[in-house]
């Protein structure tokens, strides 16, 4: 089954860099985005295995550029490990293993020549507890940029601002850049998290349960920024939080057991879900 | 059950409960405080046996002098080159374990599939389980001749085979380094190459050099300092390994994936995150490490030589050294003879230096433990 | 840098962890193979007529017919030898005195390496040691011997820009023309007639005593005094350490107090184990008089306070990887405290605390430095269990140490080094695998 969002909605028009022409299917109040819309995680008939068992099962599905996309579902259905798959976390693990394909502009992400450095560049993730590294705020921003061949101070310097910044992090902290990250509040060690990803300049931002470690303000605060970031960044958010994934996402996919079974319009799949599953899932009837 | 009430028992019999708990408490904690009990006789035993010692004949003698003579009439008793034997052998056994030691724990904890990971941790274990004579046995009867007949020959191709490879790597990173700046890509190509061609024949060159040096070598006497700092390094790689390894493990999965998720290769992700933030674990490793050589008996005693001088030049591995363990275990036999005598009590004045630095350095590893604990948890 | 180089890095930087686990490996065979090798020649050789004869003697042991037609033929075989030297005997005394000064020191020389390889020639006096009543009891000792008849070592000083070279000239050269020239010809061919070697199974290295300072014999007196001296620290450790266990695990509060006694326990750990040699010397034996000296007590009492602090941790481990279920079901169904812990938690933790126990009994076999003042002896017979509290004990590790660096023939019984250290690391390696094994039987129970 060959899913794509459903139709409805409002509709835009977008013609993607291969000229042709395709429908974009936005909430109704969200504001459309240019250059935007295009395929850029594509999976096809992606199956995902520890050892025998498939975690998550044959899944086809188009995440579009530049838009917010929510995954829900309750404990281990396989959400987040079908997020961590996209940047080959998951391959610390000794069992794991893949079939189907999964692309990302295009380029195989599990194919035999693929560099998973270079691919984890393109993708910023951002993890459940923040994960700073015990060092400075700034080394914590310079980490990335400095590994990928940035050495020059006044650049990284630039970096570090810019990305705080994007972050809305910055006016916090530019005054304690070198002090320990891990003197922050869980809130703005998040933010950090984000900042650091963003310092790399990837193209997509993977959220895992951003949000699951912080208080309702510092949650808020997080979503401010992702709102921020629509756009800017193909953005994809594993949450157990079905207001926070309508708050803030354009397209909601819902598994459940491995099994992608909608994925829609966030509007459309929280008020007018076409699968009965997804609907006992978002009335509460189990979680 | 004949009384009335279910759980509320007499006052009187309530009362005797709470005495038998107390008591059986009490008798516990006695027994787990014998512990600290042995301890502080050790300290006291030691220390009551060492200061007579010092009483006869003061500090600086023992701490300045390199005279050791105890069996003269009148005699000498001047430690300092045992102290430095037991540090040089001490030093040359950190150098060689604790490199070792931590790529291994690295490559248990980071590396090895989990599968393999089985099979390498006993050998972990049996390494640490050989008892020290048997070391000591291989150190002597095995190990010294090799060492005295081959000696050039072994230490050539040692050199060869961990230099060759890093070789290999310097050059390729020191060309790289090199040409970074250039903005123009075949350009750079070029020039890298030409910086490594010239690197290549500098790092032959060194590698042949050194070989051929130490190749000239003769060896006098295979029960040397090197023979024990590589044996010792043998029973402290087990100790460096299990605690480094600890405390990698303790570092957690989230930083490394905060790394690996920046597009880190495992070396950088190891190197810049996890070894910094478990270098305080680290550290306690390598001191327990040092420990165990530093205090390690039989091995040195059996293959040092056991001649009290400060090798020359100074830093001469391949002279035949003393230490304090082994001074302590050869001297007893005599010395208890004369219970009393300043020859007696001078073996205890080592084992008290001894038992001070290994709870100054226990203390140590502790505290360091409790701090890298804490950074971690982010206080 | 780039990606290339970053990768060259991260593969070596992995190599570079391999090699180190590979080095442990390779470091623990280059220490086990030759202890092992070797130490299989001490039970397992060619023995000769001789190793025969002494077993018969010294310990009853052997085919009495069989060793008599042997004895018979190897005399058989010796005879031509005896007449040689007794033919030679005669023309020294008619030599003229320089040529006699000249061949005599030679000829003693011959004397004695036939001594060494067939035991007392005709005409010595008897040899009141064991050692020099009988002939080489080992073959390839015999081969030795016999290079050492035929050839005398030399050195080579021609050129003096090097150092001497060492070089092997035909000892008969120095007999031409004398009638011991046929001596050296006849021993090279006969050698085997004489000695008459074959594979000998001894498996009485383990259970024999030693004979004449390990010159022969076997190490039963050290293996024995081994396990005395590590069951009596195990019959004072374990239950300390496991009572202790259980305090720090069930009772002790998280304060001041609790937190200095678990550094005791570090600080206890961490002791060189000369020092605990030293403190057993000083307060077990010349404090507390527990025996007049060395003894097995105060061994045992030494090598416990030892083992100690790793039994108690072990078994911490133990108790603590009880699930907690367990506790809040006794607990939930009434039962004490101390019940809980005595029926629930100690056997649920028995598995644990025995790995312990066995790992430490092991540690406590193999050491050395803690004995050597309180309880070894290099030369000593067996002792009976009733003497383990006045007597001191030979043991496996203390004269491995004893006969590898003191022993006056030290080169002449590798062997008997070998297969002691071979019998030490076995009886160790053993006590550790079966941990091993154990420990893996429990997590694969805990895994259900």
């Amino acid at each position: 089954m060959h899913m794509t969002a459903e139709k409805t909605g409002q509709v835009a028009v977008d013609s993607g860099n291969d000229g042709a022409t395709r429908e974009i299917f936005l909430p109704p109040e969200r504001k459309q985005i240019r250059d935007g819309g295009k395929p850029h995680v594509v999976a096809k008939n992606f199956s995902i295995f520890y050892g025998d068992f498939e975690a998550v099962k044959s899944v086809d599905a188009e995440v579009l550029s530049k838009y917010v996309t929510a995954i829900i579902g309750p404990s281990g259905c396989g959400k987040s490990t079908y997020l961590r798959s996209i940047n080959r976390m998951n391959d610390l693990i000794p069992s794991f293993h893949t079939s189907g394909t999964l692309t990302f502009d295009g380029e195989d992400v599990y194919g035999k020549y693929t560099d998973e450095v270079l691919l984890r560049k393109k993708i910023g993730m951002v993890f459940q507890k923040p994960n700073p590294f015990p060092k400075t705020i700034f080394e914590n921003i310079a980490y990335g940029p400095r590994l990928h061949g940035i050495n020059d101070k006044k650049a990284l310097a630039e970096i570090v601002e810019t990305s705080l910044k994007k972050a809305a992090l910055w006016d916090e902290v530019k005054d304690r850049l070198d002090r320990n990250a891990l003197g922050l509040s869980g809130g703005q060690q998040q933010r950090l998290c984000v900042a650091r990803a963003l310092a790399v300049e990837p193209e997509i931002l993977l959220l895992d349960e951003p949000t699951s470690a912080l208080d309702p303000k510092a949650t808020a605060k997080i979503e401010d920024l992702i709102e921020e970031l629509r756009g800017s960044y193909t953005i994809m958010i594993v949450t157990h939080n079905m207001q926070q994934a309508s708050r803030v996402s354009d397209y909601t996919m819902f598994f459940y057991e491995g099994v992608l079974v909608e994925y829609a319009p966030t509007k459309q799949l929280f008020t007018n879900p076409r699968d009965q599953m997804t609907e006992d899932y978002i009335t509460g009837r189990f979680s | 059950m004949g009384g009335s009430s279910a759980f509320v028992v007499s006052a009187k019999k309530r009362r005797m409960q709470q005495i038998m708990k107390m008591t059986g408490e009490s008798l516990l904690f006695l027994v787990a405080s014998f512990v600290a009990v042995v301890v502080l006789f050790i300290f006291y035993f030691v220390a009551r046996d060492a200061i007579p010692f010092f009483q006869l004949r003061g500090f600086a003698e023992f701490f300045t002098s390199t005279n050791w003579y105890p069996a003269d009439e009148p005699g000498e008793f001047g430690a300092l080159a045992i102290i430095y034997g037991s540090g040089m052998v001490t030093l040359g056994s950190a150098l060689i374990a604790v490199p070792l030691g931590i790529a291994a724990a690295i490559c248990l904890s980071d590396v090895l599939p989990f599968n393999i990971r089985q099979y390498a941790k006993p050998v972990i274990e049996m390494l640490a389980a050989i008892p020290s004579v048997a070391y000591g046995f291989f150190a002597l009867v095995i190990f010294a001749p090799l060492l005295q007949n081959f000696g050039g020959t072994i230490l050539m191709w040692t050199w060869w085979v961990i230099a060759g490879p890093f070789l290999v790597l310097a050059v390729v990173v020191l060309g790289d380094m090199v040409t970074a700046g250039e903005p123009d890509e075949a350009k750079r190509d070029r020039k890298r190459l030409l910086m490594n061609g010239f690197f290549s024949v500098l790092a032959l060159g060194l590698l042949y050099w050194v070989g051929n040096t130490l190749n000239a070598i003769q060896i006098m006497s295979g029960t040397n300092a090197l023979n024990v700092s590589i044996i010792l390094s043998f029973m402290a790689l087990p100790t460096i390994v299990s605690v480094s390894e600890d405390a990698l493990q303790a570092v957690g999965r989230e930083l490394r994936e905060g790394s690996y998720a920046l597009g880190a290769t495992r070396a950088e992700t190891l190197v810049q995150t996890v070894l910094p933030a478990a270098s305080s674990g680290i550290l306690a490793a390598v001191i327990l490490g040092i420990m165990r050589a530093l205090g390690e008996t039989m091995v040195v005693w059996m293959a040092s030589g056991n001649s009290s001088q400060i090798p020359d030049p100074w830093f001469n591995y391949l002279d035949s050294i003393r230490t304090l363990t082994a001074t302590i275990a050869g001297d007893m036999g005599e010395a208890d003879q004369v219970t009393g005598s300043a020859r007696y009590h001078v073996l205890f004045a080592m084992g008290l230096l001894l038992l001070i630095f290994s709870f100054v350095s226990n203390f140590i590893s502790e505290r360091v433990v409790v701090r890298q604990r804490k950074i971690l948890s982010g206080q | 840098m780039n990606i290339g180089t970053r990768k060259l890095l991260d593969r070596s930087f992995t190599a570079v962890g391999f090699t180190s686990i590979m080095l442990m490996a390779l470091a623990l065979l280059a220490v086990l193979v030759p202890i092992i090798t070797g130490g299989i020649k001490a039970l397992y050789f060619q023995g000769t007529v001789e190793h025969r004869t002494l077993l018969f003697n010294e310990f009853q042991r052997g085919d009495e017919a069989k060793l008599a037609v042997d004895a018979e033929r190897s005399e058989a075989a010796r005879k031509p030898v005896y007449e040689y030297l007794a033919a030679f005997d005669t023309e020294l005394e008619s030599l003229p005195f320089e040529r006699k000064r000249a061949l005599e020191s030679e000829y003693h020389h011959v004397r004695d390496t036939l001594h060494e390889l067939l035991g007392p020639l005709p005409g010595d006096t008897p040899p009141l040691l064991l050692r020099f009543q009988y002939g080489v009891t080992r073959w390839e000792k015999a081969e030795e011997e016999l290079h050492n008849l035929l050839y005398m070592t030399k050195w080579d000083y021609s050129d003096p820009t090097k150092m001497a070279t060492q070089y092997f000239a035909p000892r008969v050269d120095e007999f031409t023309g004398t009638s011991l020239e046929g001596l050296f010809g006849y021993v090279e061919e006969h050698l085997e007639e004489m000695l008459l070697p074959q594979p000998e199974f001894y498996w009485g290295f383990i259970t024999d005593r030693s004979l004449d300072a390990h010159i022969f014999g076997g190490v039963w007196a050290e293996i024995q005094g081994t396990f005395y001296l590590a069951i009596g620290a195990m019959l004072f450790a374990f239950p300390l350490g496991v009572i202790a266990a259980i305090y720090f695990t069930e009772y002790a509060k998280d304060n001041y107090l609790t937190s200095m006694l678990r550094s005791a326990n570090s600080t206890l750990a961490g002791v060189p184990s000369i020092v605990f040699g030293l403190f057993g010397l000083a307060f077990f034996i010349n404090t507390m008089k527990v025996s007049e000296s060395k003894s097995v007590l105060a061994g045992s009492l030494t090598l416990a306070i030892m083992i100690l602090p790793t039994i108690i941790r072990a078994a911490e481990e133990a108790i603590l990887s009880v699930p907690k279920t367990y506790r809040e079901a006794s607990l939930g169904l009434g039962a004490t405290k101390w019940r809980t812990i005595m029926t629930v938690i100690l056997p649920a933790a028995l598995p644990g605390i025995i790995t312990g126990g066995i790992i430490s009994l092991g540690r406590a076999a193999g050491e050395t430095a803690p004995i050597i003042f309180t309880a070894a002896v290099s030369v000593g017979a067996t002792i009976g269990i009733a003497d383990v509290f006045t007597e001191p004990t030979p043991a496996l590790s203390w004269n491995i140490y004893n006969l590898a660096s003191e022993h006056e023939a030290a080169n002449e019984i590798r062997h008997v080094q070998y297969g002691m250290v071979m019998a030490l690391i076995s009886i160790v390696l053993l006590l550790n695998i079966s941990a091993i094994l154990l420990r893996a039987r429990i997590s694969q129970k805990l895994k259900g």
